[in-house]
């Protein structure tokens, strides 16, 4: 017996079997398990890893992917009825394998159909050769929502329509995968993809390179590429258009954003000057040249499009027309996603290449065809029928799209009867089975269905193909589970090399010249949004303060201060706090407010501070529900304060000193002169209960530096000599006047030929006033024009800035 | 007949607004053989920073304005000298229905003038079966084309009252059907998704009437605003035919054309994103006179 032998209960720990149970779906295409019950090459070696690790550390890191995405603040909105609410991102832990071999014919079938895809709108918004000569029924486009009549006969900037384009795919029964839904509108998922292959790498690093699993970053480095030489051609810069905060997929545009280097935009930071779209900015009109945009072609100019839409820029049809904005995707585009096309895309194919498409489209029938119709009729049972001009995927779409196999005879005679009556309006598609690919559950591997999202960028080259992708996997057998609407999740997608992989990253290799981004202008609705988080963290810290203050004294019963308590809730009450509830609700609107702001400029901001912004009002709801009043609302305080504390502590030790952060300090330093200055009006007047001195002492964060200056109790002067006038506390009005002078003169035309800007001029004059007054003079009067003055230049910015 | 035409439209901004872009369509159409623009000013008050003219996809003559500075007041002026001419009345050579259809399905155009563009549904005007079942009943399973459209312009005009009360210029018309109540615009809205739910190509025209009839003739409804009137394509034989059923009348020497599309959405006489945090009066005059005793 040697020493290993003692350490064989540990080497002898069972393995988990992951795939001792797991069953293919007889007649269904597995991806893990082919037609003889053998686990593929690439699956073989996945699986293999995964067991020798043993449950627990397998499990441990699937957890250490979900934290990665909970910590970059990966979600997805979900929409219940009415309300929409954020779910954590649903990662598949196993990824989707797939052959080099098998991809390249993917790849090369993707970007054939792209290039078609791109012909046939060309000609639907040009010659409209394909409806003359009978290939495309008119109705088709005549009748498409997405037909954009304001841009018909428009030549896109830069040559093309479609710049990127996403494909969703399910392999059928006979092995062959099938192109289910086209996405030429506004398409969402490569980001998340991104997202899905660094939290899958997380937690399975050592795999990934085993199995010579090829990198993404390329793809993007590409693209970013061609999107900055079609901006370089017209001389603007590169911008994300995205619908909003609201939007299902925000968090993605600004993931993408921050990735690419691209500013990210609403409409209203846009606006169209002779033509041409401009961004507002803190530094002026700035000219914009290639939009990237995340929302549908329909809501971008109310003028021209939908007069209803809320998000557009006036204007942006008239520049599109003009040639100096270049839109990816082409406004317009979205009409090739219609679940009609596909009926006739091979015979476009064939007519405007002279070739079949590689990658075969689910079989469809439009029928406002007579002899379509009368097929679909006969054949119900293995029909899916929906809206001709659904967007949608079938299997995503429960509402308008009917199963003809969950009909009865009678459901299957009005379904033809509907047929004969609207048949143009309706679209029938072969019902497909989709394969199956591993998922992890309990423990073990199981069979679920599963589709796959691909992506497709134009470049110099042509069309490139991102290799790998989105799949979603089904939460049950059922394929219509897959929605994640629905509990269906996201898994990475493998494309498995022969050959090791070169590392590619967007950062500049050694042998190129370190060159800084221009860090171009700031838009003022980041500016704005900036400055109003200053401004709520600011008073959130205010109020907490205050309100520990409060409950301090309301717990300790030797205290006679009755009157100096009911005060202080006089006081709460004039900030729209209400002193009775422990964690006021005054106060956590301030909070929310802080994560509404920062919720807007995401892709301006660390994923940490948001994360410590969330924590915090995570914190403060959960308070609300169980913390008492007096000592336990105190302590609940602090560690409020704590929080906001790393909040700040965040923002100022490692936020980069662009000009966007300076608005964040001028929306702090602003708040917190009017906080200290309406605090000290109210507690320093003439009969303020006794003990106001050392409370506002406390609120403003002074009571040892005021005991090691002063050798008195507190009283009015001293308090308001510190708290007001000295210039050294970080904590006093002068303190915050000096810090926005400062500031004031580092913004853009702040001083110029040594001149300075009326804001500038305005903390100047504020920050002189109070260098010259003594105590004394600080009267009740006086406290509060500082307030009104504090208020004025406030309003001074926005005009200046955000106007 | 030849008429002057003056429209004055007037917006007061309850608080001033910072810029703004307006889209306009309100001066009338030249339409070779049937109606000649003479001479026509527009004039916007203020003075906007940018003026565009252009023609928009039906043709439509359309101007674009934009401000950049604060103002309170937006004011469009349009004058125009306008000649029309429609010819006699028309002889019904249209088909029946499926002969129409049999015919549509041949034309493989999507030119502005293409029936295609004028079949389904539209940004104002979706199909409903209520309408199109009213519709129906206007006139008889085998009647002409023509027949149904004329029809229906009447089963409009006899069965709904005039009430600018009742409805919104966003009203749908499904409701103003439900009601049996509206103007102008919702007469034409109800009767273009009536005609589309029988197959029949329909679109929305914009225009002007006569204010003042000729003498002994009853003053026609809607001649103290822009009016709206409706345009259906009856064959190749008879082509596009308009039918005014606020009037109960085929349009004609009295109505004079601004522009065509498939509803309002298409020739809204101006379109503009007024980004006043409160409201607006809006005020809308329309002057008709005839040059000629007739």
């Amino acid at each position: 017996m040697n020493e290993n032998a003692s350490r064989a209960p540990t080497a002898a720990l069972p393995k988990p079997d992951l795939i001792g149970s797991y069953r293919p779906i007889p007649g269904i295409p597995d991806e893990m398990v082919d037609g003889a019950g053998r686990v593929r090459p690439g699956w073989q070696q996945l699986v293999s890893a995964l067991e020798s690790l043993g449950s627990g550390e397998l499990e441990q890191r699937f957890e250490r992917a979900d934290q990665y995405l909970r910590d970059a603040g990966v979600f997805y909105r979900m929409y219940d009825g009415a309300q929409t609410r954020e779910r954590e991102w649903p990662l598949a832990h196993v990824p989707l394998l797939l052959e080099e071999a098998e991809w390249d014919v993917l790849a090369a079938g993707i970007a054939q159909r792209a290039e078609i895809l791109e012909k046939v709108v060309a000609d639907i918004y040009g010659d409209n050769t394909l409806v003359a000569e009978g290939l495309l029924p008119p109705e088709l486009v005549a009748g498409n929502p997405e037909y954009l009549r304001p841009v018909a006969g428009m030549k896109p900037a830069g040559g093309h329509f479609l710049h990127f384009c996403a494909f969703e795919l399910g392999r059928g029964p006979d092995g062959r995968w099938w192109v289910l839904g086209d996405r030429t509108q506004a398409p969402s998922g490569a980001g998340f993809a991104l997202e899905n292959r660094v939290a899958t790498t997380r937690a399975l690093p050592d795999v990934g390179a085993l199995l010579n699993v090829k990198r993404l970053a390329g793809f993007f480095r590409d693209f970013r590429d061609a999107l900055q030489s079609l901006a370089a051609e017209r001389g603007g810069s590169v911008a994300i258009l995205t619908p909003g905060p609201h939007n299902e997929t925000y968090f993605e545009h600004a993931y993408i954003a921050r990735y690419l280097g691209f500013l990210l935009l609403e409409g209203e930071d846009l606006t169209v000057s002779n033509g041409e779209v401009m961004v507002r900015t803190v530094s002026g009109l700035a000219p914009v040249s290639v939009l990237w945009r995340r929302m549908d072609a329909a809501f971008m100019d109310p003028l021209e499009f939908r007069h209803d839409s809320q998000i557009g820029t006036p204007g942006l049809a008239e520049a599109v027309r003009s040639g100096t904005l270049a839109v990816v995707n082409a406004i317009g585009s979205g009409i090739v996603e219609s679940r009609a096309l596909p009926a006739f895309l091979n015979g476009l194919s064939r007519h405007l290449t002279g070739e079949d498409l590689q990658l075969p489209s689910v079989a469809t029938w439009w029928c406002g065809q007579p002899r379509e119709l009368e097929h679909v009729a006969a054949n119900l049972g293995t029909m899916i029928v929906g809206p001709a001009f659904s967007t949608r995927v079938p299997f995503e779409d429960r509402t308008d799209t009917v199963h003809g196999a969950a009909l009865d005879a009678a459901g299957r005679a009005a379904l033809a009867d509907r047929l004969r009556a609207e048949g143009a309006s309706l679209v029938a598609q072969e019902a497909v089975s989709l394969s199956t690919a591993p998922v992890y559950e309990d423990g073990r591997l199981v069979p679920r269905p599963v589709s796959l999202r691909v992506f497709a960028a134009r470049t110099a080259q042509g069309w490139t193909v991102m290799p790998g992708g989105q799949a979603r996997i089904g939460e049950t057998l059922d394929p219509s589970a897959i929605a994640m609407q629905r509990g269906g999740q996201a898994a990475d997608v493998w494309v498995l090399g022969s050959r090791p992989v070169d590392a590619v990253s967007l950062l500049p290799g050694d042998d190129r010249a370190v060159k800084r981004n221009r860090s171009g202008s700031l838009p003022s609705r980041a500016a704005e949004n900036l400055l109003w988080l200053g401004r709520y963290a600011e008073r959130c810290e205010a109020t907490v303060r205050i309100l520990r203050a409060y409950h301090a004294r309301l717990a300790d019963a030797t205290q006679p201060g009755q009157a100096l308590l009911t005060e202080t809730a006089e006081y709460l009450e004039s900030l729209d706090v209400d002193a009775r509830r422990p964690v006021p609700a005054g106060l956590v609107a301030a909070i929310e407010g802080a994560v509404a702001s920062a919720g807007r400029i995401r892709d301006r901001f660390s994923p940490d501070g948001w994360l410590a912004l969330t924590d915090l009002l995570k914190t403060a709801r959960m308070f609300e529900q169980r913390v008492q009043a007096g000592d336990d609302a105190s302590r609940a305080m602090t560690v409020l304060l704590r929080k906001l504390g790393g909040f700040s502590g965040l923002v100022n030790e490692n936020m980069y000193r662009f000009v966007g952060w300076r608005f964040l300090e001028v929306g702090r330093r602003l708040e917190r002169g009017i906080q200290i200055a309406r605090a000290a009006t109210w507690m320093t007047r003439p009969g303020a209960a006794f003990g106001s001195s050392d409370l506002l002492l406390e609120v403003g964060d002074s009571v040892m530096t005021h005991r090691r200056r002063y050798n008195v109790n507190a009283g009015p002067l001293s308090v308001i000599d510190l708290l007001v006038l000295d210039a050294l506390n970080p904590r006093s009005v002068h303190f915050q006047l000096a810090e926005l002078f400062s500031q004031a003169i580092m913004l853009p035309g702040g001083e110029e030929d040594g001149q300075l800007s009326g804001v500038a001029r305005e903390a100047l004059r504020l920050r002189t006033s109070l260098a010259i007054a003594e105590p004394g003079e600080l009267t009740g009067e006086r406290l509060w024009s500082l307030v009104v003055d504090l208020g004025a230049l406030a309003d001074r910015i926005a005009e200046r800035y955000f106007a | 007949m030849n008429y002057d035409v003056r429209l004055r439209l007037d917006y007061v901004y309850d608080a001033p607004v910072a810029g703004g872009r307006h889209l306009v369509r309100v001066t009338p159409a030249n339409l070779p053989g049937r109606q000649r623009v003479v001479a026509t000013t527009l004039t916007f008050l203020p003075v906007p920073a940018e003026r565009v003219s252009g023609k928009d996809f039906f043709g439509n003559s359309v101007d674009t304005v934009a401000y950049r500075e604060t103002h309170d007041r937006f004011e469009v002026l349009m004058t125009a000298r306008v000649s029309v001419d429609r010819g006699q009345g028309v002889v019904d050579v249209s088909p029946g229905l499926p002969e129409l259809w049999r015919e549509i399905a041949g034309i493989r155009t999507l030119d502005p003038h293409s029936p295609h563009h004028f079949l389904g549904a539209s940004t104002r005007v979706t199909l409903d079966p209520a309408i199109t079942a009213f519709a129906r009943e206007a006139a008889g399973a085998d009647a002409s084309v023509f027949g149904h459209v004329a029809a229906l312009c009447n089963a409009i005009h006899d069965e709904f009252a005039y009430d600018a009360a009742a409805t919104e210029v966003d009203t749908a018309p499904a409701d103003a059907f439900r009601l049996r109540r509206g103007v102008c615009q919702d007469f034409a809205h109800v009767m273009i998704a009536g005609l589309r739910g029988l197959g029949i190509p329909a679109g929305y025209v914009s225009g002007y009437l006569r204010t003042l009839p000729p003498p002994g003739q009853a003053r026609l409804e809607g001649a103290d605003a822009m009016h709206a009137w409706v345009s259906a394509y009856c064959g190749g034989g008879l082509g596009w035919v308009e039918f005014d059923p606020t009037n109960r009348i085929m349009a004609g020497a009295d109505h004079i054309t601004v522009g065509y599309g498939r509803d309002y959405a298409d020739v809204a006489p101006i379109v503009g994103v007024l980004r006043a945090a409160g409201g607006h009066q809006a005020t809308q005059a329309v002057d008709v006179v005839a040059l000629e005793q007739a």
